[in-house]
């Protein structure tokens, strides 16, 4: 349950950002859209079981183990995401040269 | 194997082109000439076998699911054709290093009119109808170009020239997607044996039509004639070899092909004999107004192609047989003159027929080759244009389509004839009889004179001996009809019918000749040719039409764009809600410390959607990072925890310098102010909040009802004993998914090199201390050396416990972004560690380690274990960390860098 009023909280917040005026609030929508999409990538592994998965020095996985492949998903999308946020900000920072305002109606 | 070598030849010699302009100058066009006669002549020796009947092909599956190949074709009429495009293209070739002036650009002409003749040979060789559409297409490509090679003004014509032939060449391919369709093949052969089966399908007349107008489009027929005269603003080369002897023929070759099937059609005949003959008697008139030599031959290759097309559509073997001749003689008289009347303009400075009087004086060669010439076009004995004329009149006269349709066609025919012979003795006129205008001219050199000579020549000899062209003319009717018998040609056929209908043609020509005066202000009466600004205004109609629905979808901001996914997101719960019933298995419980981290998460989601200073946003956009990071550990993902935690803290890093200089409050949101902000905040609300019920909603009912997923089982069993390494989330990324891994590090090193470029112009700031050196500078110099230990550390324990290359290489990162800050404007981590080389080195080594492996005769990327327990992962792992460290030392010094702008 908590995992789903998590995702709705991030989507929400995320949807409102991005459909303001500013550029800077665009940029912070989509940051909380992408938690929000590897809180959803993670639950779909099951909640119910939230063993790191490690193996433990007898060979055998932590009772109830959480399912490995979401999360080298997951950890794959956040550095992407990391990726292309550092990009968006380059572009918004190279192309505010000379350009001061912050407006996301604005052609550039 | 004799086409393809053909084929590949004409691209060798294209090719070659270039090369030899640079070497020889406009000289070039002698070698390319002789490629072109060496071409005619390898094809030659597949002659004696066409001629007997049997076509030489070459094939090879190109689509087979489609029924579609690369095959090349051999017949009779493909020979005919390409001894137009051999033959004359070598002419043409031998007559531009005259023709051509030094500012000319040699080598892109000859690469276009070689690569011109070879597209042209490919059409006529294509055995496949998808490969003479490839083929069709090219010609009207390099016809846009070297129309549009003159410059500005040849802009206009070229592109209208190219946007009526492509747009018939899209006609051709809905025709030949309908064959496809109907028959599973596009064997040219195959789909013209299947006659009776293309006619007994509705789809039979749809075929029929869109070939016809991928023809009438090519061969410049009534109402698509207009680009053609345009297309003359071009050299003498290209109006010769183009629009006179070859690609407007194009349409001819395919309705001939397509007789096969067709002949006898009411449709198809009416159609091509009642365009062809309008097309023909208003392109003579015209003719016969134009003064300007190249206009008038223009308008009169659009009514001699009329005449081909209204003979191909009356059908019978006599007429096809005509238009068989016909064409080969108009390619060889309209070549000749085309390239006389370029001398006339080269040396005479005009191409005005009434400036040119009295040329015998001067230039007595070319204007009795001229005189030969439109002796030819006129139709008159013995040469060889009389000789098709009079076959294409006795082609005429057998038409049956309609009740007394031979006679129509025939007087119709005359009349044309007759304006041709008015305005081809007007020509003559005009190099010979009256006073002569420019007595200072003198003859030009027998090299320049010699290609038309010949062709004139050809034009002379080929009339009393056209017997010679007998076997192949027989040949190519043949394939086309295959069911007639071919008339020979003569040139004395006796008292016919044919002979009255010529003296007929004669005489009334000779009366429009005389009384030329009057003709001239009755032809001025004539209705100008206004097709194409008809045309120019259709497409910027179209043009306009185009921007006003595009209108409709162009909004100045981002809103309504980002809306779309949303609104289409929130439909389908919608409709997912509707169907869903019954879920599965029950939701696993939440524990309490899950209410605590998400009711601090959804207080800082609330936090940064209402802050109203930029960093306050940061801050808590970073408060919701940690719950998040919190939130992966107590679901048991200690290391997606430990790389979103470093990502939150470098991102901040960077937005910290990104934000530098932009508005520091935003804009409030709230319900009150004016109308405009306040309908905004309702809208974006009005969207957000279902968004997210839907979301939940989906996150509820999609996820944790289900058993342990079966790769993941897997992963768990089989990671440690596989790979030797006991976190199975590093195992995944390093050695079970390692190609994901490559694809993705490739990812990051594409956003540096973006970076790079986007901060090319960015210098460092002159010598301004940071605000807080004195502070941060100990403490980098303190910490640095402590956070690479633990990165390393972190780097080398990662195939066992939480860590790896990219926790290392962004920990490493703290360390960079530690200077950053440290330093102000005047950091340079790169002192020490350059991005470039980290990240080539990187990649280098990922893609090493998976090659080495292959080398092993492993499959690619697979890991291999090596002594004391170490295996290439950790290897693959460094790569990994390298190449990381090199973006995060690329995106902080940009970054640093950025305030360094140039003003």
């Amino acid at each position: 349950m908590t995992a789903a009023i998590a995702v709705g909280a991030l989507v929400a917040a995320g949807v409102f950002l991005i459909l303001g005026r500013s550029l800077i609030r665009v940029a912070f929508g989509f940051i909380l859209l992408g938690h929000a999409v590897n809180l959803l990538l993670m639950a779909a592994g099951g909640l119910g079981r939230r063993g790191a998965p490690i193996i433990g020095p007898d060979g055998q996985p932590p009772p109830s183990p959480a399912d490995p492949l979401p999360q080298a998903f997951v950890l794959t999308a956040i550095v992407i995401s990391f990726g292309t946020t550092v990009y968006l900000l380059g572009l918004a920072r190279a192309q505010r040269r000379g350009d001061q305002s912050d407006d996301a109606g604005s052609p550039p | 194997m004799v086409l393809v070598l053909a084929l590949a030849g004409m691209a060798g010699l294209a090719v070659l082109a270039p090369i030899l302009a640079r070497l020889l100058g406009r000289d070039a066009g002698y070698v390319l000439a002789a490629g072109f006669v060496a071409v005619a002549g390898l094809l030659g020796t597949a002659g004696p076998e066409v001629l007997a009947g049997e076509a030489t092909t070459a094939s090879w599956p190109w689509l087979p699911r489609f029924g579609v190949s690369l095959t090349l074709r051999l017949d009779g009429l493909s020979a005919l054709f390409c001894v137009l495009v051999l033959g004359v293209g070598a002419l043409i070739l031998s007559y531009c290093p005259r023709y051509l002036k030094p500012e000319h650009s040699h080598g892109s002409i000859y690469f276009q009119l070689t690569a011109f003749g070879g597209g042209m040979l490919g059409l006529v060789l294509a055995g496949d109808l998808v490969l003479l559409y490839v083929f069709w297409e090219l010609t009207s490509v390099l016809s846009f170009f070297l129309i549009g090679s003159v410059g500005a003004r040849g802009n206009a014509p070229a592109v209208r020239a190219l946007l009526v032939t492509t747009m018939g060449g899209l006609a051709l391919l809905t025709a030949i997607v309908l064959v496809a369709a109907r028959l599973g093949t596009t064997d040219l052969a195959a789909v013209l044996a299947a006659r009776d089966q293309v006619l007994a399908t509705p789809l039979g007349d749809t075929v029929a039509a869109l070939v016809i107008v991928a023809a009438f489009t090519k061969s410049a027929q009534a109402p698509f004639s207009f680009w053609l005269p345009g297309a003359m603003v071009a050299i003498t080369p290209v109006s010769a070899y183009l629009h006179a002897a070859t690609m407007v023929k194009a349409g001819i070759y395919l309705l001939l092909r397509f007789t096969t099937v067709y002949a006898g059609q009411p449709g198809w005949s009416l159609t091509l004999l009642a365009v062809g003959l309008v097309t023909a008697i208003l392109g003579a008139l015209r003719a016969l107004r134009e003064h300007d030599l190249k206009s008038l031959l223009a308008y009169s290759t659009v009514s001699q192609l009329g005449l081909l097309v209204a003979a191909i559509g009356v059908g019978t073997t006599v007429a096809l047989a005509a238009a068989v001749l016909h064409t080969f003689a108009h390619a060889l008289f309209k070549a000749t003159l085309f390239m006389l009347v370029g001398i006339i303009d080269r040396e005479a400075g005009s191409r005005d027929i009434r400036q040119i009087s009295g040329l015998r004086r001067v230039m007595p060669v070319t204007a009795t080759l001229t005189g030969i010439a439109g002796l030819s076009l006129a139709g008159v004995a013995p040469l060889i244009g009389f000789v098709s004329k009079e076959s294409l009149f006795e082609g005429f006269a057998s038409a049956t389509v309609f009740p007394g349709a031979g006679a129509v066609a025939a007087a119709l025919a005359v009349a044309a004839s007759a304006l041709t012979f008015a305005y081809g003795v007007r020509l003559l006129y005009g190099a010979f009889a009256g006073p002569t205008m420019q007595r200072t001219l003198y003859e030009p050199s027998w090299l320049f004179l010699a290609p038309a000579g010949i062709a004139a020549l050809a034009s002379a000899v080929l009339g009393p001996g056209v017997v010679v062209l007998n076997p192949l003319m027989h040949r190519a009717i043949r394939d086309v009809e295959p069911w007639g018998t071919p008339p020979s040609f003569q040139l004395w056929h006796g008292f016919s019918l044919e002979l009255v209908l010529s003296g007929a043609t004669i005489a009334l020509g000779s009366v429009l000749f005389l009384a030329r005066n009057r003709v001239d202000r009755i032809l001025r009466h004539l209705p100008e040719d206004r097709g194409a600004q008809r045309f120019e205004g259709f497409s910027a109609a179209l043009v306009r039409l185009g921007a006003a629905v595009g209108r409709l979808d162009h909004h100045r901001s981002t809103w309504p764009y980002l809306a779309r996914p949303v609104v289409g997101l929130v439909l389908l719960a919608g409709a997912g809600l509707g169907v869903a019933t019954g879920l599965p298995g029950a939701y696993p419980p939440s524990r309490a410390l899950d209410w605590g981290v998400v009711g601090l998460l959804v207080a800082a989601v609330t936090t940064v959607v209402l802050m109203r200073t930029t960093l306050g946003s940061v801050a808590a956009l970073g408060s919701v990072g940690l719950l998040v990071t919190t939130w992966f550990i107590t679901a048991g993902a200690p290391d997606v925890a430990l790389t979103l935690l470093l990502v939150e803290i470098l991102t901040a890093v960077v937005a910290a310098f990104a934000l530098r200089g932009l508005p520091s409050r935003l804009a409030p949101v709230r319900l009150s102010g004016p109308p405009a902000r306040r309908s905004e905040t309702i809208r974006a609300a009005v969207l957000a909040v279902p968004a997210g019920l839907a979301a939940a909603a989906g996150t509820f009912a999609l996820t944790g009802r289900r058993d342990p997923s079966a790769a993941g089982e897997y992963y768990l069993d089989v990671a440690e004993e596989a790979t030797g390494g006991r976190n199975v989330v590093n195992t995944i990324l390093v050695d079970f998914r390692g190609l994901d891994t490559l694809g993705e590090i490739s990812v990051l090193a594409s956003v540096a090199l973006g970076l790079t470029l986007l901060f090319a112009g960015a210098r460092p700031a002159a010598g301004r201390p940071a605000p807080y050196e004195s502070l941060l500078g100990p403490a980098q110099r303190l910490l640095a050396p402590t956070i690479v230990a633990l990165s390393l550390y972190l780097l080398l324990r990662g195939h066992d416990e939480p860590g790896g290359g990219f926790i290392a290489a962004l920990v490493s990162g703290m360390a960079v972004a530690l200077g950053a800050l440290s330093g102000g404007g005047r950091f340079r981590a790169a002192r020490g560690l350059r991005p470039a080389p980290l990240i080539a080195t990187g990649l280098l080594v990922c893609a090493g380690v998976g090659l080495a492996v292959m080398a092993a005769g492993h499959p690619f990327l697979t890991p291999v274990k090596g002594p004391l327990g170490l295996s290439t992962s950790l290897l693959f792992d460094v790569g990994v960390f390298l190449l990381v460290l090199g973006v995060m030392v690329t995106a902080v010094n940009r970054f640093s860098l950025a305030e360094g702008f140039p003003p």
